[in-house]
């Protein structure tokens, strides 16, 4: 490319190409190798994209019409089988509901949890950096790391829980057990809020001062200010949160840390309640062998969160207010 | 309990075969007499072994290229990583395996090695050399323990034997097993009720665990001291609701159900018995004799340690299987077979073997190895006195070729609970038990 194909500042702001001598491709146009060159600096990306998730997910339906288990020379196709077996697979339909249930219980508390800590280390304390780094540092450990803090923590012989509880004269609780498992398991959820926290903390920050302070000036109470200002100027955040909170609390995994034996055969011996789907999933893929019938269980699950993020999306369209119109962005 | 595929290693497994890995270099450089193979080269070639931590250490890695010139890569086991490799074509050259359950699963899928070939050319590995233990790794396209050699057990126990600790027994006033002679199974689990220590709904002792290696390979193993097979129609189904399997299923549930020892429903956070047996919280465990290396190296815990025979049903036999049989395969798509080959070699007969065999962690798979055994202390002597009258009640207890244990243990998870817990009955649980299995194997059967 000449100096003088350098598109303009004009050029890039969208306004029409200026008209210029062309001397080392004629026939081609500046559109044609701006385009080229978009695809040229992201091709890295895009090959990734391909060789690492979509040739996944289409290996991953293609494994899902076959009975396909990894080592058998006679595995074969069995057209949409797996898919009718799974309406018809009682572990599935189960899994998904408490699946369901969690998200529905932990995606709110964590949410809420998180934006009071911001509220909390927003305000102006004393050693406020302090208490922000310690409230996110759950975030940081490593998952596998708080599973077996957990476990320990709350094993019904030696854990630190009962060992308090035993000091009030309460006889020890079976925590890693139903039904007070999916307890500790909304624990685990609660305990990394710092991810939301920082976030929301954000989000917060964001809020112009002026409208809080005209608010203020007008008599409206701290409630009122929260809920008239800062709840409507978070609803962007909220959403962020509460679709990326339902993706990764519908594919959780961290029953799996809690489980007796975190083995593929062990995780089937979880608390029914901390079976969810994903426990299901990887019960099927590694214990049972089934990877055509987890490939389709998988790709239900693919659909499903779409169709969840979907319906989030046209639930909060009234209620997500965009300080920027997104329509104007289009 | 024992760990399992896929369990956490012990620091104080891994330190102790770290430590007889460079015990043995030792002993392979000063010359100790040590038979080498003549037969198959492989040396200056790369073997690709999977396996885990323990298994093979950094030094022991720097030994093989010492002593034989090969090279070795270790992956980190993993059944997924092994099917992902295999699938690529580009399977490990050595795979570690559980050779009662592993082995007849892939040799019926046509995955493995035959090794008779090797076996008949080596002067490391004699097959009169073998102990009986290896056969669990022959499958006849039938049956386990009868056919071609597919791969080879590192040491190994008889599962069902147990230890238990006389300070426990003492204070606890219970009477210690005899010596020689077993106890019945029914006799077992009333001293673990009497064993048992509890306090603000906390057990503080546990009075004995019974998991064996794998719950399915463990009921198989009661079923046939109970008289019976768990097992029906080649191996393609599962029977719980014979006398005999029943009276085994009974038994294993009324032992999760008092709670005397860890279980799914009352799991030890530790996964395994030896840091519980270790720290006095734990009177009798069967692990057999693989958890002396443990034992004998807490020298507090060793003289107060004792192992006792595997026990019986009242009117059924007297079986002491081994339920591991942990060892090597080759794929049969490997691409270093005979380098493979002479690690293998190496690996089990040479100086790593003797390393271990001295270590106390499981029999030596080799008999000409015993002699090794730790028999310097008196309560070694005792413990090899007990072990050798054990093994005369050796014997193989053959495996289901159409699922893995992994599949029937993820299956006794999910169903078996309801029944520990008191919600449904054993009769209820057999069924149950029947329909699931029998699904999972009717769908290997059709795939093989």
């Amino acid at each position: 490319m000449t100096v003088d194909h350098i598109p303009s500042v004009a050029d890039r702001r969208g306004s029409a190409p200026a008209p210029g001598p062309v001397t080392s491709r004629p026939h081609t146009s500046i559109a044609t190798r701006r385009h080229r060159a978009f695809y040229m600096f992201a091709s890295p990306w895009i090959i990734g994209f391909a060789l690492l998730t979509i040739a996944p997910m289409a290996y991953a339906l293609w494994l899902s019409f076959t009975t396909f288990d990894g080592i058998s020379p006679r595995w074969h196709y069995v057209g949409f089988g797996n898919y009718r077996e799974l309406f018809s697979d009682s572990q599935t339909w189960k899994s998904l509901g408490r699946t369901g249930l969690f998200a529905i219980t932990s995606v709110p508390l964590s949410i809420i949890a998180g934006l009071g800590l911001a509220v909390l280390v927003n305000r102006p304390l004393k050693a406020r950096g302090l208490f922000r780094t310690l409230l996110y540092l759950p975030a940081v450990v490593p998952p596998v790391g708080a599973g077996i803090a957990f476990k320990q923590l709350f094993d019904q012989n030696s854990g630190a829980a009962n060992g308090v509880l035993n000091v009030f004269g309460i006889d020890a609780l079976g925590w890693l057990a139903d039904p007070y498992a999916r307890y500790v398991l909304i624990m685990t959820v609660l305990w990394t809020a710092g991810n939301i926290m920082i976030i929301s903390l954000a989000g917060l920050q964001d809020i112009p001062r002026e409208l809080l302070e005209a608010a203020r000036i007008d008599g409206a109470s701290a409630w009122r200010s929260f809920r008239s200002i800062t709840v409507p100027l978070l609803s962007p955040v909220l959403l962020f949160q509460t679709v990326t909170g339902v993706i990764a609390s519908v594919q959780t995994i961290m029953p799996l840390l809690l489980a007796p034996d975190p083995t593929p055969a062990g995780i089937t011996a979880l608390p029914q309640s901390n079976y969810l789907y994903m426990m299901h999933v990887f019960a099927e893929y590694f214990a049972f062998g089934r990877y055509g019938y987890a490939s389709a269980l998988l790709w239900v699950l693919f659909v499903l969160i779409l169709v969840a993020t979907g319906l989030i999306f046209k639930a909060t369209s009234g209620v997500v207010f965009y300080n920027v119109d997104p329509e104007a962005k289009k | 309990m024992r760990p399992h595929a896929g369990a956490a290693v012990s620091r104080r497994r891994f330190l102790s075969l770290s430590a007889g890995g460079a015990v043995a270099g030792a002993a392979a450089l000063s010359g100790c007499a040590m038979r080498v193979s003549s037969a198959v080269g492989g040396s200056g070639e790369t073997v690709t072994v999977m396996a885990k931590a323990d298994d093979i250490s950094p030094e022991l890695i720097k030994q093989a290229q010492k002593d034989i010139g090969v090279k070795i890569n270790t992956v980190l086991y993993s059944p997924s990583k092994l099917i992902a490799m295999m699938t690529n074509g580009n399977p490990p050259d050595l795979v570690r395996g559980v050779g009662a359950v592993d082995a007849p699963y892939y040799a019926a899928r046509g995955v493995m090695e035959d090794l008779d070939p090797y076996f008949a050319k080596s002067s490391v590995l004699r097959p009169a050399d073998l102990d009986p233990v290896n056969d669990l790794w022959r499958y006849d396209g039938r049956t386990q323990g009868k056919g071609p050699r597919y791969g080879m057990a590192k040491d190994f126990s008889q599962d069902s034997m147990f230890w238990y600790n006389t300070a426990l027994f003492d204070q606890a006033d219970v009477d210690y097993p005899p010596e020689l002679d077993p106890v019945t199974y029914e006799e077992w689990l009333d001293k673990a009720k009497r064993l048992t220590r509890r306090r603000n709904g906390q057990t503080t002792v546990f009075g004995g665990s019974y998991n064996g290696v794998l719950t399915p390979n463990l009921l198989a193993s009661l079923t046939v001291a109970a008289g019976g097979n768990l097992f029906t129609d080649g191996y393609s189904r599962v029977d719980f609701t014979t006398p005999e399997a029943r009276k085994a299923l009974g038994w294993y549930i009324d032992y999760c159900r008092t709670k005397v020892g860890p279980s799914i429903i009352q799991p030890d956070p530790n996964t395994w018995d030896g840091p519980t047996f270790q720290a006095n919280r734990l009177a009798m465990s069967n692990s057999g004799y693989w958890l002396g290396g443990l034992i004998n190296a807490d020298k507090k815990l060793a003289p107060l340690s004792r192992l006792a025979p595997a026990p019986y049903f009242e009117g059924g036999r007297r079986v002491s299987p081994c339920q591991a049989g942990t060892g090597f395969w080759i794929p049969s798509k490997s691409h270093h077979k005979d380098a493979a080959w002479r690690v293998f070699e190496w690996f089990f007969g040479e100086a790593p073997a003797k390393a271990r065999a001295s270590g106390g962690w499981g029999i030596p798979t080799l008999k000409s190895l015993r002699p090794l055994m730790p028999a310097q202390e008196d309560y070694q002597k005792r413990v090899l006195t007990v072990q050798e009258a054990e093994l005369k009640h050796y014997s193989v207890i053959a495996f289901t070729p159409y699922a893995t244990a992994d599949s029937l243990l993820a299956l006794f998870n999910q169903i078996a609970p309801a029944a520990m817990n008191g919600a449904i009955s054993v009769d209820t649980l057999a069924g149950r038990l029947n329909s699931a299995m029998n699904d999972q194997l009717k769908r290997g059967k059709e795939q093989v």
